[in-house]
This record gives structure tokens, sequence and C-alpha cells, in this order.
């Protein structure tokens, strides 16, 4: 499995206005790899993100998946094997932990107007869903979420970063985009989290990571991304990494302001 | 024991006491149903009051999977029921074809009709799919005074022929019977597609669409799907409505009953499908029974949808199923307390 | 068309850019279109209208009273109604908009149990008045509506340049967020900017209702026709409603003239799906978010 090359991009960019977001981005997953996608704020990582997933159309650059186009909006590009989490999560805080899982579970037979009608009328006759039950259960467990039956808007952020890590993985991805996954998660929500990337990586799911924390990405990742204002400066090895002068530059250098939280 | 297993919530695939609550909805709903059946009895006016709530429950059960699951708010609702109340009257007098032909054809007629105008405005903020189609409502209205060839104008269409069942006709209290056990299966389904995983994203494409999209499923056609399907229930309301009157005209069903039909689901809850029935079988109380007789019943309405709006957000159903988790929470506890005790 | 129907549709065309512009109002502020506009009209009109003929009032204080009425109703909206659910719902676009259906509704309904469910007359403010043109006759009751639709206008397009609180409404309209975090006062502003609109319409529902009088049920198309004349003029500047208004009253005049009474609501509906769906940046630029 490991070797094959699963997301391919080259040249990506987007502009706001005249400022170029993400400027030329190329970039490589191969199934089994955990890429770091590292950078000070505003370095272009989660509209970089965006243009993988779809939720923002790029200005330029091609992808791929598989050596099959990529393009679309993001639920034909989840239909393709692409899952993501959000900077900020997006769950229903009305509804259940389950519910949220769910719908990650779910989706798949929703595709397409033909799923939604058949989606539809089996909701009239088995409104429970009981045969997604195997994947939310399986996945919740894995991120040791407890009781599935909690309202997600009574949870903590650290507890509502594990649901929507839970939703995308019960999509069954080949590709897993996760935007700053750890943020705000307690240290036994990163190890389950951790714990969850590294089992899908020996499944042959290829991993992107977006994070601030340079520590914990360091040691989960097999290569990184060092973006600055929007242009990849490094890629390779972390720890090579950890040591070059780019990063030095990019977090420590004369023009930067940004310090790594 | 069943109050025991009440008070926690289900985990997944812990189906006994689900099942059961289930079918209890199901029962309960059913004897309810009947019950109106029995009340309605031979009685004239009961029996208008039972078919009035009869299309205004599948008026606002049309609108609660896009409009208060989804949050895409059509006002086109008067249109569509008026489409289902044509289809009967133009089958009825025009062709010899079987009523149930024309609930089919006004049905898909009206999904038709609610697929392209919220595909017109697919890519813009709900506001504006609510203004277009309000605004398509008014046009309806005219077209149905102003085509007189197909509509009968203002004078609509009248002497429709009733429905006929398995040969014999079927007179008024048996096609109350039919009606109301149409709406109650229909309360049922939408009800169960709630909770179902469909129901679920429905819900989630009006808190989060990004992380729906994300997930693989086209916000913009499971809108459309909602609508669709949404406007296909109305107008089967405005069918058996017709039938039921064997009359239909332009000032049958208006624009103004669009407005009580987004309130229907407030006052009862929107937290389940029954929240929609409920309302409207409140709004027949108010608007229409006590509205002859006491001439205040619209104000009444108005000033408790606004009394819900700002006091009581989870409506009528809402707050009698917190009342009741609460209560059975209590007698849990108290009925546990003195075990607890005794074991020390 | 004769001399006299031009008159009737710079009348119409006046009362309705006067209804647009109370819309044009709450939208800058708040970001909503407030259809109770029409029923606070409505309430003006009738309550003045109830008062002279069943209590024996003055005109110029039933009058004054129901505008009163009109602007107090719509301050109420915003404190009572608008701002709470706003906060609860964190600004969400569909719940604003159904609390002032529903307003729109417990007024009109409100109007109906005290004033009765019969059409009123109004009166005229200048009936001995009245402008011989030679083709047409402008009566007193017309040029008094364009005077006040004139002066509305003007003292509105004052306010928001010259006084402190028009220019942070027009910033606020411009961009909420940067207005909130530059420390105005844009809850303050909502309420003028609701106050006015009520102080507004009430004037306009004083005037027009003295032209084919005034029910409880005369609201809700006052509301509808007041925000299409705002479709049709646009937010680009304080005088668009007015010019949408002149457009909607001339449209609404000639078009089942020459076509026919159901085609003025086909062409309303074509124009309005043509502009939404073609031109969704053109019209209403901020309700369209970045």
């Amino acid at each position: 499995m490991t070797g094959t090359v699963l997301l391919e991009g080259t040249g990506l960019g987007k502009s706001y206005g005249g400022v170029r977001a993400v400027d030329g981005v190329s970039l490589r997953l191969s199934a089994g790899e955990v890429l770091g996608l590292i950078g000070p704020n505003g370095a272009g990582k989660t509209t970089l993100v965006d243009l993988l997933d779809g939720a923002q159309p790029a200005d330029q650059g091609t992808l791929s998946i598989r050596g099959r186009k990529l393009t679309g909006p993001p639920s034909r590009r989840a239909r393709s094997g692409l899952a993501r989490t959000f900077q900020h999560p997006h769950l229903a805080l009305d509804l259940t932990v389950r519910e949220n899982i769910l719908l990650g579970a779910a989706a798949p037979a929703l595709a397409g107007v033909g799923g939604l009608l058949r989606g539809l009328a089996a909701g009239a006759v088995r409104p429970a869903g009981k045969r997604f039950d195997a994947v939310v259960r399986q996945v919740a467990q894995a991120l040791e979420l407890g009781d599935l039956g909690r309202r997600c808007g009574d949870l903590t952020l650290g507890e509502q970063r594990l649901v929507e890590v839970a939703r995308a993985l019960a999509q069954r991805p080949s590709v897993l985009l996760l935007d700053e996954p750890f943020a705000g998660a307690d240290a036994a929500g990163i190890t389950a989290i951790a714990d969850a990337v590294r089992a899908v990586r020996a499944e042959g799911c290829g991993i992107i990571l977006v994070d601030h924390n340079v520590d914990v990405v360091a040691s989960l990742v097999d290569r990184i991304l060092l973006l600055r204002t929007g242009t990849v400066v490094f890629d390779g090895d972390p720890a090579e990494c950890m040591a070059s002068a780019e990063m030095q530059d990019v977090y420590f250098g004369t023009g930067g302001e940004n310090v790594v939280a | 024991m069943n109050a025991v297993s009440t008070t926690r919530k289900a985990p997944p695939g812990l189906p006994g006491w689900a099942r059961s609550a289930e079918t209890g909805r199901v029962l309960g709903t059913l004897a309810l149903t009947l019950g109106v059946i029995a009340w309605a009895g031979g009685d004239l006016f009961r029996q208008d009051l039972a078919f009035l709530g009869a299309t205004y429950a599948l008026l606002a059960l049309g609108m609660y999977l896009p409009f208060n699951l989804a949050g895409t708010l059509s006002l086109a609702y008067s249109a569509y029921v008026a489409i289902g109340g044509y289809a009967v009257g133009l089958v009825g007098t025009k062709t010899g074809w079987p009523l149930p032909v024309a609930y089919l054809l006004g049905a898909l007629a009206s999904a038709a009709l609610a697929v392209v105008l919220g595909f017109a405005t697919r890519r813009l903020s709900g506001f504006y799919l609510a203004a277009v189609t309000m605004l398509f409502g008014v046009a309806f209205q005219s077209f149905l005074l102003d085509a007189k060839d197909i509509t009968g104008g203002a004078v609509g269409i009248g002497s429709i022929r009733p429905l006929t069942f398995f040969g014999g006709e079927l007179d008024r209290h048996g096609f109350i019977v039919l009606t109301l056990l149409i709406v109650w299966l229909v309360a049922v389904a939408i009800d169960r597609i709630r909770r179902s995983p469909f129901g679920v994203t429905l819900q989630s494409s009006r808190d989060v669409p990004a992380a729906v999209e994300a997930a693989g499923v086209g916000v913009p056609a499971l809108r459309l799907v909602a609508l669709g399907v949404g406007a296909a229930i109305a107008s089967l309301g405005g069918g058996l409505f017709t039938t039921a009157n064997q009359t239909i005209g332009p000032d049958t069903f208006t624009l103004s009953l669009v407005m009580l039909a987004i309130f229907m689901p407030l006052l009862g809850g929107q937290g389940s499908a029954w929240g929609a029935v409920l309302g409207a079988v409140l709004v027949v109380e108010l608007t229409f029974n006590l509205q002859i007789f006491e001439r205040s019943g619209s104000l009444i309405f108005g000033v408790a949808v606004l009394a819900v709006l700002l006091i009581a957000p989870r409506g009528i159903l809402g707050y009698t199923g917190q009342a009741a988790r609460f209560l059975r929470e209590r007698l849990t506890r108290t009925s546990r307390t003195p075990t607890e005790g005794a074991g020390r | 068309m004769s001399a006299q129907l031009w008159v009737s549709v710079v009348q119409i065309g006046c009362f309705f850019g006067m209804v647009a512009l109370g819309y044009y109002l709450v939208l800058e502020g708040a970001d909503l279109f407030n259809f109770a506009l029409g029923p606070f009209a409505m309430f003006s009109g009738l309550s003045a209208s109830w008062l002279m003929a069943e209590q024996g009032w003055p005109l110029g204080l039933a009058a004054v009273l129901g505008i009163v009425i009109a602007a107090a109703l719509a301050v109420l909206t915003e404190v009572a109604l608008v701002r709470p659910i706003d906060a609860r719902t964190d600004g969400g676009e569909l719940p604003s908009l159904i609390a002032v259906v529903a307003v729109l509704f417990a007024v009109e309904q409100l109007a109906g149990t005290l004033f009765g469910r019969q059409l009123r007359p109004g009166r005229s403010w200048l009936p001995d008045t009245s402008l011989d043109l030679g083709p047409a006759t402008v009566d007193g009751q017309t040029l008094i509506l364009i005077g006040c639709t004139l002066v509305s206008f003007t003292g509105v397009w004052l306010w928001m340049r010259r006084s402190k609180y028009g220019r942070i409404l027009r910033a606020v309209g411009g961009n909420r967020e940067a207005a909130r975090t530059l420390g105005m006062p844009v809850g303050r502003v909502r309420l003028v900017a609701f106050a006015l609109a009520g102080l507004i319409v009430g004037l306009a529902g004083q005037l027009f209702s003295a032209k084919a009088g005034v029910s409880f049920q005369s609201g809700f198309g006052w509301a509808l026709s007041g925000f299409l004349a705002l479709v049709i003029g646009g937010t680009g500047s304080v005088w668009a409603p007015l010019v949408g208004g002149l457009l909607l009253a001339l449209a609404q005049t000639l078009v089942p003239y020459y076509l026919g009474s159901a085609s003025l609501d086909y062409a309303v509906l074509a124009i309005a799906i043509l502009f939404f769906a073609l031109r969704p940046n053109g019209l209403f630029v901020r309700k369209v978010r970045v």
C-alpha cells in the first residue's frame, strides 16, 4: 500500500483581491503517509486545505486523486475519498454525538439525487439507521468518545474536536485533511487523535495534518511542508525541517513577528 | 421498569426500549387520530373543522422537512396547495380518470415547481428563496383569476364528482376516515424521517452546510429534494380538501394561509413532526372555530405566536416532553432513594 | 393614458416610495426586511380614522397620535422581539424574518379587534384645496402627500449626511462587524432606524388612507408593495426607494392597462427572478456575505 501516490496538486493558487493567499503550491501525498502542513498564521494553510477539499475554488493549478482529476464542489470530492475537519468545529450543536458521526457514516449512501430519494424512503421505514451503527461505534471507540447521547452543544471544545475527527473517519476516507485537530483538545484527546491517525495510516490512508503545534506534528508526521505567505519554503524530513534555515527564518527570523504557540 | 430505562438516552444498538417507545408513539397517535374521527362523527360542522385541520396539518407537514429541519423557507405553499386542489377540480370535471390520479399529478406538478423555484435561487441566501416564492404565490393567484378557460376565473371549479372507492361512492364520513388516516401516516413517516440519517443530514445542512458538503452530500440537491417532497405533501392536502368540498376557487388558498403555516410548528413544537400537526389543530380552533364565535381567536393566535417566539422557542410539545422527562426523573429518583437507604 | 392617471401614478408612487424608505432605513440599520412596516402604516391610518369617526377627535390630534403609535410599534418590535431573538439565534436570518411576520399578523389582528373589520374612510387634510393643471386636477391630499414625501426623503438624506447617528447608520450598513469593532453604538443606531422607519410609514399610512380607505388587512398589501419598490429601486442611494416606488406605481397603472390584469404579477415575478438569479450583487450588495 505505502508508496502509491494518492493526492497530487500542482501549481495551486488563490488570491483575495490582489493578495496571494496560496501561490503556486505543489504537493504530493502517498498512501500510508502523514504530511504535516505547518507555517505561521496567515501562511495559507487553511486556504490550501480549502482548495484541496473544494470549499473554495482554486484560481490556478490542477489536482488529482489516484491519477484521476479532482474537481467540483466538496461533496463530489468527498465521494472520491476525501474527508476533512475544520479549523473551527462545524458540528450541529442541537444534535447528539451519535447523530453528528452518523452524518459522516451515512453520507456516502446519500450521494446524488437517487441516493437522497432512497435515503428519504429508507428513513420512513427504518429511522434508526442501524446499518451505520457498527461504523459509528467503531470510530467513537477509537476516539474514546464515551456517551454518544450527549448534545454536541454541551461538549467542550476539545470534545467537539474529537467528534469532528470521528465524523471524518466515519466517511472511511482514503485522504484525510485535518485542520488543527489538536487545538483546544486536552492531553487525553491529543493522544486519542494521534492514535487514530496512526491507525488509519496503517490501513493505507493518506493524511494531511495542519497545525501550529510543531512538537505534536513533528512526532506524528512522515514529511513536512513548510508554508510561508502562500509558498512552500521547505518540503522534506521532519527532523531536517526543524533544523533547517528556513524553519529558523519563518518562525524566529528577522521579519516575522509570529511566535509558535 | 420502563421509566428507569427511558431516563437515559439510547446508546447506539440498544433497540429494546427505542423500539417500544416508537411503537408507543405510533399507536398513541393512531388512537388520537381515531378519536378525532369519532369526535367528528356525523356532525357537518365538526367534519368541516376536521377537513380544514387535516389540510392545514398536511400543509405544515409539507413545510416541516424543508423549513423546520433544513431551514429553507419557501412561501409558495399556497400555490402548491391550490395546484393540488385544481388538479382534483380539472380531473374531476374534465376527465373520467379516477381522482387519485389527480392527487398524483398535483403532487408531481407542485414538486417540479418547487424544485425549479429552489434551483433559480440555489446560490443565494435563504431570504431570496422566500422573496421569489412569495412573489410566485402572488403571481399564481393572479393566474388563477386570469386564466378563466382553465381555472374558471373568480368562480373557480364547482360540482366536482366525489371519490369512488372499489366501485362505490365514498360518503363524507368515510372520506374523513381516509383523510385523517393519511394525515396520520404522513406525520408518522415525516417524524421517522426526522430521526433517520436523511433527517440528521437535513438538520445538519441548516446549521453547518459546509460540513454536510464535506461529508459528501450536495447541499443544494438535498434542499431541492426536501422542497420537492414538501410541495408534494402540501399539494395532497389541497387535493383532499377539494375532494371533500367538491369545489375550489382562487380564494380557497391564499398567501395568508402560508403565514399561518409558518407558525403552526412554532406553536406546536418544532422538535417533532407532531408539533406541526398539533399547531394545525390549534390554528383551526383559534382562527376558525373561535373566530366565528368570539371574533378574537385570530388575535389570541397572533399573541400566542409572539409569546412562543419570545419565551418558549421549543413550542408546546417541546415543553410537554421536557416536563414529562422531568417528572419521570423525579419519580424514579424518589422511588430509588428508599432502596439505597435500606442498602446502607 | 389620460393626464389624470399620471397624477394617480405620482400619488401611489409617493406612498410606495415612503414605505420603501422605511424598509431602506431598517435594512441599513439591521440587515432585515421589516415586513411589519405595512401593518404599522395601516395601524396609523386605521386608528386615526376610528378616533375621528367613533370618538369625535379632531383630525390633527388623531393623525399625530396615529403616527406616534406607528413609531412606538416599530420601537417595540425592535426592543421586545427582534433584538432578543437575534441575540438568542446568533443573528440568524430566518428567525428575525419570522419574528417580523408574526408581528405583521398580530398587529393586523389587533387592529381588526380594536377598530372593527370593515373598510374605513380616511379624511383629507386639505379637502377644499385643489390645483388645476389644465388637463388634470391635483387634489389637496395628493399635494400634501407629495410634499410630505419630498420632505421625508430630503430629511433622511440630510440626516444621513449631517447627523452623527445618520453617518453611523451609513457606516453600519456598509460593514456591521467593522462598525461594532470600532465601538460604534450599533444597537442604538438600529433602534433609531426602526423608530424613524415607523414615523415615516405612519405618516404615509395617514396620507394614503384618505385615497382608498383603510382596513385591518390593508397592511399586508402595503408591505408587499413597499418591498417590491425597494427591490426595483435598489439600495444604492437614499432616493432609490422613491424611484422604485414611482416605477412600481407606473407599472401597476400601465401594465394592466395594456396587457391585462394578471400580467403585472407575472412581470414582477420575472423581474425578481432575473434580478435575484443573475445579479445577486447588484441590488442587495449588503445581504451577500463575504
